[in-house]
């Protein structure tokens, strides 16, 4: 009887291992989380089975609407201010013309000849502006570029 | 009113005084916790692990010309409302559904494998038509293709059919 009683009153249980991990996940999180930047045009990605990788630094992004309009972004802050202005700096991306994006690929390419160009368009974007986007890129010899795709899943 | 209690008595006070303090430093960490577990759900729950995955182009440089004969050319044109047509060489366009498509591009390509598939996309066509169909190429591992524009020469062979 007496066992009984004092195995009611103090039931304690050691919490140390739960919240290490707990900690642990939490650093974990923490350290991985990329905030996505805020976007300021909507873009629903079309879909592919192409497992290719974008590459994570020194990146061109021609964001392209689906009206068609043209985001250019870059992800260098020193890049952005020194093309667009301080304006820019803390933006993602500036809305371009067609006509501007040739002068400020060369310009981007001649400050940071690593960049690489990926283009991400929306699934509805009408394919005429994408063609002037690749044969603007092609006369600047980007001619190597990725398109941004969700992976597809089946 | 502690200094004086210290000066009082100074060797015995203090010793017990200091001894107490080192055994029993207790902190709550419950706090702490809680507030941890609530950062780590809301980290978890935010984050989305998935990356957008890329497709990459080489595009010749511009000046570059091959000649190719044009028994050895596929041509896919996709029209605005997003159909596909297909020829090969001189042939007359014709309709083909993705599914079909699929098939058609691994047959054609084994019974010639020196065949180049030529994708002309009308303008007003869909963007999500062309990665389509680049990714039907990649699947069916055919690596020469390029892109031409779609000239109001092909749009009036398509509406001959």
């Amino acid at each position: 009887m007496p066992k009984i009683h004092r195995k009611r009153v103090g039931f304690k249980l050691d919490m140390t291992p739960m919240v290490d991990v707990g900690f642990l996940l939490l650093t974990f999180f923490m350290l991985t989380t990329q905030f996505k930047p805020s976007e300021d045009i909507q873009i629903t990605l079309p879909t592919s089975h192409s497992a290719f990788k974008i590459p994570p630094a020194d990146v061109i992004t021609l964001t392209v609407g689906k009206d068609g309009q043209i985001l250019l972004g870059l992800d260098s802050q020193i890049l952005r201010e020194a093309l667009f202005g301080p304006a820019a700096r803390l933006k993602a991306g500036v809305f371009v013309q067609t006509s501007e994006l040739t002068n400020l690929l060369i310009q981007a390419r001649t400050r940071n000849p690593k960049l690489k160009t990926v283009i991400k368009a929306d699934k509805d974007a009408e394919y005429g502006v994408i063609e002037d986007v690749m044969t603007i890129l092609q006369k600047v010899n980007i001619t190597r570029f990725n398109l941004v795709t969700d992976l597809e899943k089946n | 009113m502690a200094e004086v209690d210290v000066s009082q008595s100074r060797g015995k006070s203090k010793h017990s005084k200091k001894k107490k303090r080192r055994v029993g430093v207790r902190i709550d960490m419950t706090p702490m916790v809680d507030i941890a577990f609530l950062l780590l759900t809301f980290f978890m729950l935010t984050t989305t692990m998935n990356k957008p995955q890329a497709m990459e182009i080489n595009l010749p440089p511009g000046d570059q010309k091959v000649d190719v004969p044009a028994s050895n050319l596929m041509t896919l044109r996709i029209t605005e409302d997003g159909s596909i047509f297909w020829n090969i060489g001189e042939e007359k366009p014709a309709k083909a559904t993705p599914v079909e498509l699929k098939n058609l591009l691994k047959e054609k390509n084994r019974a010639n494998p020196k065949l180049i598939t030529l994708i002309k996309v009308d303008r007003k066509g869909k963007y999500i038509m062309m990665v389509d169909i680049m990714d039907e190429l990649n699947l069916a591992d055919i690596t020469r293709f390029s892109l031409a524009p779609f000239l109001p020469a092909d749009k009036a062979l398509i509406e001959k059919i």
